[in-house]
């Protein structure tokens, strides 16, 4: 968009005085419009447009939804309500095996700790971190 | 992305410019670049664990959690290569988590911040102290984050919170005249009640009309015509690009939330005034003792600096401090001054808690 170099080595760009005067334009557009949303008319304008449009849209969307519902129905198939039911179940079952998961966890760290931790009989070598997993202990066990 | 190409024919510029323009902003950007592992997951929330870049010796020990909003995509602190804020506190040796919410289905419409606080960050948060190993960890909330994360310090704060930092935190309601959005919702003109029934969740797009219409000029006109202004400027196009890839990308609000958000913060103010209740507990802000940052934007016009000052008299932290930068309230974090003032006072005030 710039064009020949003027004296001091810039290019001369002829857009620059329409953009700085659309700048200058639109920060005065701006400036009034951030006044204008922030009016108790705008706020009460798009409340009503917002409420006008669920009241009309209302009665549409319920015919929809008990058409769809009864159609399920008679095929045979879980509704909406029962699908997102069987989600939040699922949701709630996601937490108990996350908690599951930690105490497991937990224990896993505990049984490590232990293994590792020095033993009594003196003169016995120590076993490594690895060997001192639960499998070897249930093993002495049994025997 | 076709980018203009210095040539001496006119209409061929023209042509590339259009071109550059019309890709920018009809397509998506290549955005979260930075690698990362997913380390736990509940419903649709995420927690990824960034991959270090630094040896463990060269690591600082307490790791950072990132809580983002739940209405936005949490990318923005990971916009781009180069310019990303994980990248940057990764690169100062930072173990790096981050809790993504994801999007919530018309399954999750009675998620209230009590799921979040006390359900979902509990956990995630045991997971990060599973893997990194520490019993201690710092928390980083940002905008809607911010009040998730102010509400788990002061529910679970004694669970090895050692610094928390807020940035453009949303949490005092009661100047309602320097509240736009206070205003917007106003029991007078808003029917939260009918809005959720017929919606379920808050759609994205309502939440993304009411932030640009704060500044209806500027992101309907102005955003545009910066970029054309600046279309032959590839770094320029870059960052407009994945920036508006992140503006475009819009996540519904769970209807619990919303309900919350706008009848018990915006309408009654109850988190300041120690009212607000979250699954029978009440959520005492003196409760915090964590070490406390609260970074505010000067220019922000969603979360003006009087919602964010308030806590700074609330908290019981002895060590605390309130951090003003210049910028708005996403360019604070992902604008061109980021990486020159936000960043590194986050990384100045946390290096030196985080040993």
């Amino acid at each position: 968009m710039a064009e020949g170099p003027t004296h001091d080595g810039k290019r001369l760009d002829p857009m620059e005085p329409w953009r700085a005067a659309r700048d200058l334009y639109m920060d005065a557009w701006g400036k009034t419009m951030v006044d204008m949303v922030n009016s108790e008319a705008y706020a009460q304008a798009t409340g009503a447009m917002l409420d006008s449009y669920m009241t009309v849209s209302a009665p549409f969307r319920e015919a929809v939804e008990k058409a769809m519902l009864k159609t399920l129905e008679q095929m045979a198939m879980p509704s909406r309500a029962d699908v997102l039911s069987i989600a939040e179940r699922l949701t709630n079952i996601e937490m108990r095996l996350d908690d599951l998961d930690a105490t497991l966890g937990d224990i896993q760290r505990l049984l490590v700790k232990v293994g590792t931790a020095p033993r009594p009989q003196a003169g016995k070598a120590q076993p490594s971190k690895k060997k001192t997993t639960r499998p070897q202990r249930a093993k002495r066990g049994k025997k | 992305m076709a980018e203009a190409t210095a040539t001496t024919d006119p209409v061929i510029a023209a042509v590339d410019r259009l071109q550059t323009l019309h890709n920018a902003i009809t397509t998506k950007a290549a955005i979260a670049q930075t690698p990362k592992e997913l380390v736990w997951t509940l419903n649709k929330a995420k927690l990824y664990r960034y991959v270090p870049v630094l040896p463990k010796e060269k690591r600082h020990p307490i790791p950072l959690l990132l809580v983002f909003a739940l209405m936005n995509r949490p990318y923005i602190l990971d916009l781009r290569r180069g310019h990303s804020f994980v990248e940057y506190m990764l690169n100062k040796g930072y173990d790096l988590y981050l809790l993504d919410w994801g999007v919530p289905g018309p399954e999750d419409k009675n998620l209230k911040f009590d799921d979040y606080t006390l359900d979902y960050m509990p956990r995630a948060i045991r997971k990060l102290k599973a893997i990194s190993g520490v019993e201690e960890f710092s928390l980083l909330g940002w905008c809607i984050g911010a009040i998730l994360t102010t509400i788990y310090a002061a529910l679970r704060g004694d669970e090895g919170l050692r610094n928390l930092i807020l940035l453009t935190a949303p949490l005092d309601f009661s100047n309602k005249q320097g509240l736009t959005f206070a205003r917007w919702t106003d029991e007078r003109y808003f029917d939260v009640d009918k809005v959720l029934a017929t919606f379920g969740n808050m759609p994205g797009e309502m939440i993304d009309y009411g932030a640009k219409a704060l500044k209806p000029v500027e992101n309907y006109i102005g955003n545009y015509v910066k970029l054309w202004d600046n279309i032959d400027d590839p770094r320029m196009v870059e960052g407009w690009h994945a920036m508006n890839t992140w503006v475009t990308d819009n996540v519904p609000l769970a209807g619990g939330v919303f309900r919350q958000l706008i009848v018990d913060l915006y309408r009654k103010d109850k988190l300041m005034r120690g009212e607000l209740m979250i699954r029978g507990e009440r959520v005492d802000m003196s409760r915090i003792h964590a070490n406390l940052l609260t970074v505010i934007a000067e220019g922000d016009h969603i979360t003006p600096s009087c919602q964010s000052e308030p806590i700074m008299s609330k908290v019981s932290s002895v060590d605390k401090e309130l951090f003003r930068v210049r910028g708005g309230h996403i360019g604070i974090m992902a604008g061109s001054g980021a990486s020159k003032y936000t960043w590194p006072h986050i990384d100045g005030w946390l290096a030196s808690r985080s040993r």
